[in-house]
């Protein structure tokens, strides 16, 4: 069975500055797995390589098969992608976006409807999907999104910082949709995160980005073994010299 | 048909008509501006009349009576007047008398005027007395000279303010390229030549200016929001994405247009009201240089939609450059004088009198196009318009070239142009 992803000595050049210094890693199918590292280290730009938005230097990534500079379109077909702080279009309702977006991401002949039915439950907005998207507060804009990047039952759904900023409620709601729909329907999903609680809660596997480079990866039993630590929080600190 | 394409225009559609901004910019404006523009107008025309009144009148006094003289004498205490007796019309514009004395406009006082006046002041009310009034109507150099011609309606009612009411009438003929048209005011052929020479030119440059920052504000917004980034990641072709954009600016810029048209004909329309009664006698408005013909109006046509697509084309192209939606404003607001300075520059000034130089400069500029064909289509020179759609046309084409080339690669995420202190490293190094 092919990997979900597989990334191979991936390097990044925007001008004079080297943002991915070969970086190889690989996501088995339906595996969860967490990327993890400070600000600027790299994430957006390994996760939007995987989302073939942006190319590689060098190196290649093979997502179920498909290389993602060459056969882009193939890949685009089984993947979704949820930016991080993206939006949904302000004077569109949330019908009118999950009917939008529906119709761009499945394949033809989809029950368009059956899918759109499937979001309104993932992102539970009930009566609130017949309001327009800039009526809604981050955390509902934000199930709203998860909902899109899940309804189509992607093989691989890429979140970027899925729950960041949000209230305790609206976060558990997407840990938990986000858990449970992996499970329920082997979507694989590649989630990266500045919440190392909830990393640990949802990744089967993590790795950390320092610097342009994978400086670890593993379980989160693994990692936490590894360095002696209570926790991810810990692991990552002593891993990126906080501590 | 792309995939995409149909949900991409729909949705852009809808996310445009529900703005308010959108509603406001492109349909209660240019519904406000003609109204605003007509009283402009109005009052441009008021300043030539009144301008008018300082200037020669001939007086053709060919009744020579007591009556006449009173007239001529009330005449003079307001204007400058000359007086010649016993000549017609055509005599007066065959023997040049207008330029002999520097004038633009001659009264004429026909036989029986006095006794008209005489019967009238005898208690015969239904009898009045009337004067012609004669305006040079000079459509090439003086668009406000017909105005001239209505200053005898203000003479006239000042007139019987004081002898009596309704005992003088007054009508109005103009001289058009040296052939008298009895009936046509000379002020109507005025207002209509300014509608076209000014009117056209505002609505173009206004139209142009909010569907480009229609268009950047589309593409920006989905940079600002990362939806773009979404959009990417979906299997449909990005050229589609492109298109789904441009295509929705132009239906609401086409509707947009539709309402600066529907306001510029009302204007038209009420003017040609004014003239209609006459029309019949023959004047043709096209061969007179008035107004374009249909073909006219077709090509003018045409030449706007390139104008407008190239126009719109640019503005995602260079809105795809910025990071945000008043970064991408700001940006395609360096466009505006290449706008702003054809269109206003062509109000004033005729292309073919300018120095080859600038006439190239002129040509170059695809905004000029719509302007220059505003005015070559009333003067019949169909080639020139031709040959300005087919250059924006052209210029159409590679704009959505590199459009294409755009979208279809990584910098419409990643380009960004460095203007004052902003770098570029910020997006780079995430």
């Amino acid at each position: 069975m092919s990997l979900a992803v597989e990334a191979v000595s991936l390097t990044k050049q925007f001008g004079q500055i080297t943002a991915l210094h070969g970086i190889t890693f690989s996501i088995k199918p339906g595996e969860i797995f967490g990327l993890i590292g400070p600000n600027g280290a790299g994430k957006t730009t390994t996760i939007r390589m995987v989302c073939t938005i942006i190319k590689p230097t060098s190196g290649s990534i093979r997502i179920f098969g498909y290389d993602s500079d060459r056969q882009a379109e193939k890949a685009r077909q089984i993947l979704t992608y949820l930016p991080e702080e993206s939006g949904a279009y302000p004077n569109l309702t949330g019908w009118e976006y999950l009917n939008f977006m529906a119709k761009l991401q499945a394949q033809p002949g989809t029950d368009i409807k059956a899918v759109v039915a499937e979001a309104a439950e993932i992102c539970g907005l009930g009566d609130r999907l017949k309001d327009k998207a800039k009526t809604y507060s981050k955390g509902m804009k934000r199930r709203l999104l998860v909902a899109r990047a899940l309804m189509t039952r992607p093989k691989l759904a890429v979140l970027d910082e899925p729950a960041s900023g949000l209230d305790v409620m609206h976060a558990y709601h997407i840990r938990e949709t986000v858990k449970r729909y992996a499970r329920e329907h082997g979507v694989t999903i590649l989630l990266s995160s500045h919440n190392m609680l909830e990393v640990e809660y949802l990744c089967d596997r993590v790795a950390l980005i320092n610097k342009g480079q994978l400086v670890m990866e593993g379980t989160p039993k693994e990692l936490k073994t590894k360095y002696n630590s209570e926790n991810l929080e810990e692991v990552f600190a002593k891993v990126v010299g906080y501590a | 048909m792309l995939k995409g394409f149909t949900s991409i225009v729909v949705k852009e559609l809808k996310e445009l008509i529900r703005d308010p901004k959108i509603l406001i910019g492109m349909i209660v404006l240019p519904l406000i501006m003609f109204p605003v523009l007509g009283m402009v107008l109005g009052y441009a025309a008021e300043t030539a009349q009144s301008e008018a009144l300082k200037s020669n009148l001939l007086v053709v006094d060919n009744d020579n009576s007591p009556w006449s003289s009173t007239f001529v004498s009330y005449l003079s205490s307001s204007m400058n007047v000359i007086i010649v007796n016993n000549t017609t019309p055509q005599q007066v514009v065959d023997q040049g008398l207008l330029a002999q004395h520097d004038s633009t406009m001659f009264l004429v006082i026909p036989q029986g005027f006095g006794e008209n006046l005489t019967q009238h002041a005898a208690g015969a009310y239904d009898i009045t007395g009337t004067v012609n009034m004669y305006a040079a109507f000079n459509g090439g150099g003086g668009i406000f000279s017909g105005f001239g011609g209505s200053s005898v309606t203000v003479l006239v009612e000042g007139f019987n303010r004081i002898v009596a009411p309704d005992l003088v009438m007054s009508s109005q003929s103009s001289i058009i390229k040296g052939q008298i048209q009895e009936g046509i005011d000379a002020s109507l052929l005025s207002s209509l030549l300014l509608s076209q020479s000014i009117v056209l030119p505002v609505a173009v440059l206004m139209m142009l200016i909010f569907a480009m920052q229609i268009a950047a504000t589309s593409v920006a917004m989905e940079k600002e929001e990362k939806t773009l980034e979404t959009l990417l990641t979906v299997p449909v072709d990005r050229f589609a994405i492109l298109m789904g954009k441009v295509s929705s600016t132009i239906i609401v810029a086409g509707v947009a247009a539709v309402t600066v048209l529907i306001g510029y004909n009302f204007m038209l329309d009420s003017m040609m009201t004014g003239l209609a009664g006459n029309l019949t006698a023959g004047l043709d408005l096209v061969a007179l240089g008035l107004v374009p013909s249909t073909f006219g109006y077709v090509l003018l046509g045409l030449s706007l939609f390139f104008t407008l697509l190239s126009a719109l084309a640019l503005a995602v192209v260079m809105s795809a450059f910025s990071e945000n939606v008043r970064g991408a404003q700001a940006l395609v607001g360096y466009l505006y004088p290449l706008i702003f300075i054809p269109s206003m520059a062509l109000i004033y000034l005729d292309i073919n009198s300018l120095p080859i130089a600038l006439r190239a400069v002129f040509y170059a500029i695809p905004y000029s196009q719509p302007i220059i064909a505003s005015q070559a289509v009333i003067t019949g020179d169909y080639l020139t318009v031709i040959f300005g759609i087919v250059y924006v046309a052209l210029f159409t084409v590679a704009i959505m070239y590199v459009a294409s080339r755009l979208f279809a690669t990584e910098k419409i995420l990643t380009a960004k142009l460095a203007i004052g202190k902003r770098g570029n490293k910020k997006q780079q190094n995430e």
